[in-house]
């Protein structure tokens, strides 16, 4: 438990949030500091104008009356108290002459403008009185010096100002502070939310890698990040399990085919080891077992030819060609083959067609479904080999027989590896045959179908089976 | 024959070897491609029947080394991998043919001998004559005991490369790739069903069988 508190701490989502409050924290820092700069520094030039008005008047007052007229000026104005401003005239002896202040302030440094702010204690008044019954109130003025020595201070009570700015000041602090711990809360909750979450996901992953493939990771369909990495997850397993289930699929399917011709293989062995004298009989064993041996051969080649044609490993020379080339071929090769079988042979091939292709694989492809109709058409059957552009402009290699066919529900599956309809497996073949025409299809960027053939024709042949090779057209040559 | 065996699996060249010189061949072995390259300019060799895939240096290698140097010695290149950009490869850097492994030794022995034969001095022949039966290469023309034969054009090339390699054993596959040029097996029977036909034009109307049927390898042309 103690670790998972650290791990979350190191989570990228916490340290996100906790950047992001203290960024809020410190933004908010700085406007309410642009507010308050703004606000109490227009507050304090507001008294300092007032001051400078009071001060000019009482100049003014001076210069006509002379420091008799001023001291009785200040006199009249704070008598009884109740001033606007406060006021000090001190004699050049320091003493103080008249005001509502007793004094000025010791050890206050007035500043270029002869501005000074200091603390004084104002006679109670009412209610405002402190603990102590003096009232310790802020005042801000400015001493101006007068002739022969006199020096004059006015000023005003600015202890509200200064006590709403210092509140001010505190609540800003307050609430920075305030901003950044609940910055850090919201990181901490929703970093853990966020690793929870994540938990899920991991312990998916070690459940499959420990050998289960049947735990998905759980999604709340939100379309958020998580859930789409959930999904994408998800996806992956199910892709991987597929595979897991065409590679058991395919094994076993290899042990079974595989299995076959090698117990006829040990059984001919054995035979020839126990027959004795008889050499002929030895000698053809022999010979049965080494057919036997390249049978396994061959469909070891198909597997490795099928596996790098499927992984794109397999260098093919694509170039221009005419299929009709391919097809007279495939035809002249596959002709008496299918009158020795007794099946008729047409062949219908139109010429001036271009395509990309390579030979070798193309030819490949066409004799496997050539090869699939000699062996499942009846004698008495007919096969056909067409080559034409079709309606939409396609170069089709078709080959229909009169053959049993294939149900319509099986069609997709003959193209798996090792999927042969005929269960029983009594004719020879791999089942790598389809596999190896859709990867060569798949190459060329083709179609492989199968379809119907003609239907049931006379004899009760049918209703056949129409295999059909289609590829796009090469492109216009440039130049 | 002497033949040259460079293969580094000392049971697969133990095989070669044996089976040659059960077939009247002398043949001798170097294990990697140094061995082999030293080997094959010391003697005189036929064929070289020269693997692929070898430790020091690799077999291809060893014979575009040997093409520099001018020496045109016959050379069957083996190799695992059998897929046709490798067998292009091989043929690219001097190889005269190329067989995968694993192959029958009929295969083998097939190849080697019709390679040595390729070896005689190339004069243009215009003429083949195996027996009484005759092909004019310029004509186009069969004759047999003074009878013409009309063959159709795959079945005169077919005979053609049969009569150039009279008296040797030639495999399906070598008939499949230098007949029809393809490079694959066919699961169907179709050389055989071709080479009935033939048969049928070349040997049925007459006393002697010339095409005979050689278990196990192919089929061998003789007189």
């Amino acid at each position: 438990m103690e670790r998972r508190r650290a791990a979350f701490l190191r989570t990228t989502a916490f340290r996100q949030t906790l950047l992001s409050a203290a960024l809020f924290a410190l933004s908010s820092f700085v406007i309410l500091g642009f507010v308050y700069a703004a606000s109490a520094g227009m507050m304090l030039r507001r008294a300092d104008a007032a001051v400078n008005a009071e001060v000019e008047v009482l100049e003014e007052r001076f210069q006509l009356g002379g420091i008799a007229s001023l001291n009785r000026y200040i006199l009249q104005r704070t008598v009884g108290g109740g001033a606007d401003y406060l006021y000090v005239l001190v004699h050049p002896s320091g003493r103080s002459m008249s005001g509502n202040l007793t004094g000025l302030p010791s050890g206050v440094q007035p500043d270029e403008e002869g501005r000074i702010q200091f603390v004084y204690q104002r006679p109670p008044v009412g209610d405002e009185a402190g603990e102590d019954g003096k009232d310790d109130r802020t005042a801000r003025g400015r001493i101006v010096g007068l002739p022969s020595g006199y020096r004059l201070f006015v000023g005003l009570d600015v202890h509200e100002e200064t006590r709403l700015v210092a509140r001010m000041l505190n609540t800003i602090l307050a609430a920075s502070a305030l901003a950044l711990a609940l910055g850090v809360a919201a990181g901490i909750f929703v970093s853990r939310r966020f690793v929870r979450r994540l938990d899920r996901i991991n312990s998916v992953a070690r459940r499959v890698r420990a050998g289960d493939l049947q735990p998905r990771a759980p999604r709340n369909y939100t379309g958020d990040e998580l859930d789409e990495l959930s999904e994408n997850f998800n996806n992956m397993l199910d892709r991987v399990e597929a595979l897991m289930h065409r590679m058991r699929h395919t094994g076993d399917s290899i042990a079974h085919d595989l299995r076959t011709p090698l117990t006829r293989m040990r059984n001919r062995l054995d035979e020839a080891l126990r027959e004795g004298g008889d050499l002929d009989a030895r000698e053809q064993a022999l010979e049965r077992a080494v057919a036997d041996t390249d049978e396994l051969l061959g469909i070891f080649n198909a597997i490795l030819s099928l596996s790098r044609l499927e992984a794109g490993e397999s260098r093919t020379s694509i170039v221009r060609l005419d299929p009709a080339e391919i097809a007279n071929d495939l035809a002249e090769l596959y002709e008496p083959v299918c009158e020795d079988d007794g099946l008729a042979f047409d062949s219908e091939i139109q010429t001036g067609l271009v395509m990309l292709g390579d030979r070798g694989l193309l030819s490949q492809a066409l004799a496997n479904v050539l090869d699939n109709a000699v062996k499942y058409t009846p004698p008495g059957g007919a096969v056909t080999l067409r080559l034409r552009e079709t309606g939409d402009g396609r170069i089709e290699f078709s080959v229909t027989d009169t053959g049993p066919g294939i149900p319509d529900a099986d069609r997709d599956r003959v193209t798996q590896r090792f999927v042969r309809l005929d269960n029983s497996r009594t004719k020879p073949g791999s089942g790598l045959g389809l596999s190896l025409v859709q990867a060569i299809a798949d190459v060329h960027n083709g179609r492989f179908e199968l379809g119907e053939g003609p239907g049931v024709v006379e004899g009760g042949h049918g209703p056949g089976l129409r295999a059909s090779l289609s590829f796009p057209r090469a492109p216009a040559e440039p130049g | 024959m002497r033949i040259l065996i460079v293969e580094d699996d000392r049971e697969a060249a133990s095989y070669i070897r044996k089976g040659l010189r059960e077939s009247g061949h002398v043949a001798d072995h170097a294990a990697d491609g140094e061995e082999g390259l030293e080997m094959a300019r010391a003697a005189e060799y036929d064929v070289l029947v020269v693997d692929r895939m070898m430790p020091r240096m690799d077999g291809l290698t060893m014979v575009e080394t040997l093409r520099k140097d001018e020496d045109r010695t016959p050379v069957l290149i083996l190799s695992a991998l059998g897929e046709v950009d490798d067998r292009v490869k091989g043929l690219k850097a001097g190889g005269d043919d190329y067989l995968v492994k694993p192959y029958a030794f009929a295969e083998l022995l097939a190849r080697v001998e019709a390679l040595a034969r390729r070896r005689d001095p190339e004069t243009v022949r215009t003429k083949l004559v195996v027996g009484d039966l005759e092909m004019d290469l310029l004509a186009r023309t069969v004759v047999r005991d003074g009878e013409e034969i009309l063959l159709q054009p795959r079945e005169f090339r077919l005979l053609e490369f049969l009569m150039k390699h009279s008296g040797q054993v030639v495999t399906r596959t070598m008939l499949l790739e230098k007949v029809w040029d393809y490079h694959f097996d066919p699961q169907t029977n179709v050389i055989d069903v071709h080479i009935s036909r033939l048969r049928s034009k070349i040997d049925k109307p007459f006393p002697r069988a010339l095409l005979h049927t050689v278990r196990g390898a192919g089929y061998r042309l003789q007189a």
